[in-house]
């Protein structure tokens, strides 16, 4: 494979677990704008734990995971109870306010006799564990879907039970959820915080491929790329924003067929899509249908 | 600090009437349409730089550039409004949501196409110099905006109280289903209240482009931003609502920029808003 078609391969995956994020919260009923905060939450306190902590990436994850979790539960607390455009204008104003917070962070130390650290606006260089452990980007893109395929997993398992049931019906009638004895307010807390881990852990990795970030990496246009994302490849299933990363950056940014015109297309092809698909390519009645074949052409079963 | 406080103030008010504009016009798509117009920005980008285009090609002079951006601003409206929210009427917001930002990015890529330099000149409003009254400097493009805005503020107020289309469209507003059923055409209605609101904002670009005497792609943005603030500092759907909330996000970000620089002044605005969701008062946040 050459280095291109990593470089694609491996951003699909990154930016697949930032449209499987907002997934999940459109699945709970909830728009958010603000996904790309804890997407920067994770490059940024992923890098800094590794490059100037000296952590081990694992580790410095699962941190990361944690600090996103915890910054999701932060900014779902007090917004959570406001419903549909509130709450996605009081994400929106969070995720910018956590942009500036970025603009706003200059912590460097010496390292190896250089500076190493958040710099505000100039950015934050030098996130170098991937390259300095001597993993090949080749290596690395195997790692980050291996990752995402662990994540799919785990999402397809949850679907399955009991809590999967929950979450669309919390989704689809919260009063009605509520009425059958679900506590709404706090499942709702409980997927924000997935939610934000997840962007954490897509943002850790990112951080650690490009090995460098910037404040404006973080801003509103990734946070609704992954909504349309989420929105194109269809809410009935897991597959279905990672479809929605393949159409974009796959197709369109990958083929190199549309140079120049790129956004003409995706915004038009969007835009139609939309109208005769409004829930997505694999939208729940999709699904139903696919696996209804599937299951058909499965004599073992 | 008197003198710094009273220049700030004016200058905020001048600001605040851009943003009224843009604000006005978010108000009435979200009034009729119950939905949010992320592509409202970057029509409004698009009609200056169909205006730039003119000017750079013939010349034109100033008021046949308003004509322009405020005829191109319509027609990308109405575009999007086809492609967007007509076909989403009955459906899902989220969807017609998407949609409007899939065609902003789009809009800001035939921009980029038709003019692709960063930045082009716009011709400026008045080219004398400020007006000096009592030590302070006033722009008079400041005034040209105040006064559009409080005539723009005026007619609105003339078309939705004093004929019949704007009766329709305030039935409309109130309840779409009791307005249809009382034989209002409300798909007709809707593409008119979203004209009117795409002149209002063509006409607050070009005033923008003018007193700036540029145009970036960035404007879209920074118009979707502006509008979409002051609209939710307003209280979400109410026309005197957006302009006071217009008029405080002028203030403070004129007070903040001079008192603590432009990264907490646009810190402070998201600051305001968030705050005001999350423990502001109940009414504001149910509409």
């Amino acid at each position: 494979m050459d280095d291109y078609a990593v470089g694609v391969l491996t951003n699909i995956g990154l930016f697949g677990f930032l449209a499987i994020s907002a997934y999940l919260l459109l699945l709970a009923g909830e728009m958010s704008f603000g996904q790309q905060a804890f997407f920067g939450v994770g490059a940024y306190s992923g890098g800094m734990l590794t490059a100037m902590g000296g952590w081990p990436l694992p580790l410095a994850v699962v941190a990361a995971m944690l600090l996103g979790a915890l910054a999701a539960l932060m900014v779902a607390l007090p917004t959570l109870r406001l419903r549909g455009l509130y709450f996605a204008m009081a994400t929106l104003a969070a995720a910018e306010m956590a942009r500036i917070g970025f603009e706003l962070l200059h912590w460097q130390v010496e390292l190896e006799g250089e500076q190493t650290g958040p710099d505000g606006t100039q950015g934050f260089r030098g996130i170098r564990w991937v390259l300095e452990n001597g993993i090949e980007p080749g290596a690395y893109l195997a790692i980050i879907w291996l990752v995402l395929a662990m994540v799919v997993g785990v999402v397809i398992a949850l679907e399955r039970t009991r809590l999967g049931a929950t979450l669309r019906g919390v989704g689809e009638d919260p009063e009605l959820a509520a009425a059958l004895g679900v506590d709404v307010t706090r499942f709702k807390l409980g997927v924000a915080a997935a939610a934000g881990a997840l962007a954490a852990l897509g943002g850790v990795l990112y951080a650690h491929h490009n090995t460098y970030v910037e404040p404006r990496n973080f801003d509103i246009m990734l946070g609704v790329h992954s909504l349309a994302y989420a929105l194109i490849g269809g809410l009935g299933t897991v597959f279905g924003p990672l479809l929605g990363v393949l159409v974009d950056i796959g197709l369109l940014e990958g083929s190199r067929v549309f140079q120049g015109y790129r956004m003409i297309v995706f915004g038009g092809l969007v835009a139609l899509l939309l109208v005769f698909r409004p829930r997505g390519l694999l939208d729940e009645r999709t699904v139903i249908w696919l696996r209804r074949r599937l299951s058909s052409l499965t004599p073992w079963r | 600090m008197l003198a710094d406080l009273v220049q700030n103030t004016l200058d905020g008010l001048a600001a605040g009437s851009a943003y009224a504009l843009l604000a006005v016009g978010f108000t009435l798509i979200f009034g009729v349409l119950r939905r949010v117009n992320l592509c409202y920005g970057p029509a409004i980008m698009l009609g200056c730089y169909a205006a730039t285009f003119v000017h750079l090609s013939f010349g034109a002079g100033l008021l046949v550039l308003a004509l322009v951006c405020v005829l191109a601003s319509v027609l990308a409206g109405g575009y999007v409004e086809r492609l967007c929210f007509a076909p989403h009427r009955k459906g899902s917001g989220i969807a017609a949501m998407v949609a409007s930002f899939a065609l902003w990015m789009q809009l800001e890529e035939v921009a980029i196409l038709a003019l692709p330099k960063h930045l082009y000149p716009f011709p400026a409003l008045y080219d004398g110099k400020p007006i000096d009254l009592a030590g302070f400097t006033i722009r008079v493009e400041a005034l040209v905006m105040l006064g559009a805005a409080s005539v723009v503020c005026a007619a609105l107020w003339w078309v939705l109280y004093r004929t019949r289309f704007g009766i329709a469209a305030r039935a409309v507003i109130d309840s779409p289903l009791a307005a249809e059923l009382s034989g209002i055409s409300v798909p007709r209605v809707s593409m008119g209240v979203f004209a009117l609101a795409s002149a209002i904002g063509g006409l607050a670009g070009f005033l923008v482009s003018a007193s700036f005497e540029q145009v970036t792609p960035m404007l879209g943005m920074w118009s979707t931003f502006k509008g979409l603030l002051a609209m939710m500092l307003g209280g979400l759907g109410s026309l005197p609502g957006a302009v006071a909330g217009a008029l405080v996000l002028g203030l403070v970000e004129a007070h903040s920029q001079w008192f603590l620089g432009p990264q907490l002044r646009d810190l402070l605005a998201f600051l305001m808003l968030f705050m005001l969701l999350a423990i502001g008062p109940r009414w504001m946040t149910t509409r």
